[in-house]
């Protein structure tokens, strides 16, 4: 499994797509709480967390459930801000956060884009 | 040379970046590309900060808010080159009028443009920006511009930039090349 994480904007979608060779057609976009698992890449794995969140769905649980050894995932680190005022938003963020550790602990390779730029962290 | 430098607010990118742009000038010429437009007392009061920090660096002040490339009106490009910041000149291009506030959608793509020129004209140009891009919030339409504008601005600086650096409390992270000696 890859994880790509980083911040908004910062070119997560573009270095899957040509430095990890994801085609267009196997790039999932998430916008629900429902994920086509038989595509290669997830991306914006956090407005799945947040769907989930909203329809009192456990992201984490629902995951833990899938083969993901083959999938390149990717995750918008929403991770530094002030913590969220709103009750929701701060679930949001648990759960993010806690669905990103599990999928890093089992990733083989993790990236972090800043500016466009890789680091791999693992 | 062209050095990027981000991070958090408050970590220490300023400091370094005006020690590197005299580092890189080696005794030739500096300029400080003051960006920011004061709107009242508390700028002015950051201004007056801003410079005493510089004092004794012997950096020749640049004023200029907007349309970057005209700063080499005033200077020489070989000389070694500071730019803080590009979110400062960003918010200045985004919002021309301040009577107003209102959104010019023009502006990412127009600064991005000035500042590639910018880089390809000058000797050494060290540019500081903002890291504002890791916090669990949905923001309104226009703050949304605004990031995709500033991340816009960072990576196409990123990607022709010699070195891309990090600063995380005062400590560098080296993102891309090598350090400047």
């Amino acid at each position: 499994m890859n994880l790509i994480i980083g911040g908004a904007y910062q070119g997560k979608r573009d270095f899957a797509r040509n430095t990890l060779n994801i085609p267009q057609g196997e790039m999932f976009t998430c916008t629900d709480e429902t994920i086509d698992f038989s595509k290669a890449c997830i991306d914006r794995l956090e407005d799945y967390v947040l769907a989930c969140v909203q329809k009192g769905i456990d992201p984490l649980e629902q995951l833990k459930a899938q083969d993901l050894r083959d999938k390149t995932i990717i995750c918008m680190d929403m991770f530094c801000g002030v913590v969220p005022i709103d009750a929701q938003m701060r679930l949001w963020r648990h759960s993010t956060g806690l669905v990103c550790q599990y999928l890093a602990k089992r990733a083989d390779r993790v990236y972090r884009i800043v500016c466009g730029l890789e680091q791999r962290l693992k | 040379m062209i050095v990027f430098i981000t991070g958090g607010a408050k970590n220490g990118k300023s400091s370094f970046a005006q020690d590197l742009a005299v580092k890189l000038a080696r005794g030739g010429k500096r300029y400080y590309i003051a960006t920011m437009i004061p709107c009242d007392e508390e700028d002015r009061e950051r201004i007056r900060r801003h410079i005493a920090d510089r004092d004794g660096l012997g950096f020749e002040t640049v004023e200029c808010g907007r349309d970057i490339g005209s700063c080499l009106l005033q200077a020489e490009p070989q000389g070694s080159f500071l730019l803080d910041s590009v979110t400062a000149l960003l918010m200045n291009e985004l919002y021309p009028d301040p009577a107003t506030w209102a959104l010019d959608p023009t502006a990412p793509e127009r600064c991005e443009k000035g500042l590639l020129e910018l880089c390809g004209r000058v000797a050494n140009l060290v540019l500081v920006s903002d890291y504002i891009y890791s916090d669990a919030a949905k923001y309104d339409a226009q703050t949304e511009t605004f990031r995709k504008g500033l991340a816009r601005l960072d990576r196409a600086i990123a990607r022709i930039a010699d070195t891309v650096i990090e600063v995380s409390a005062g400590n560098l992270i080296l993102l891309k090349g090598v350090l400047p000696q």
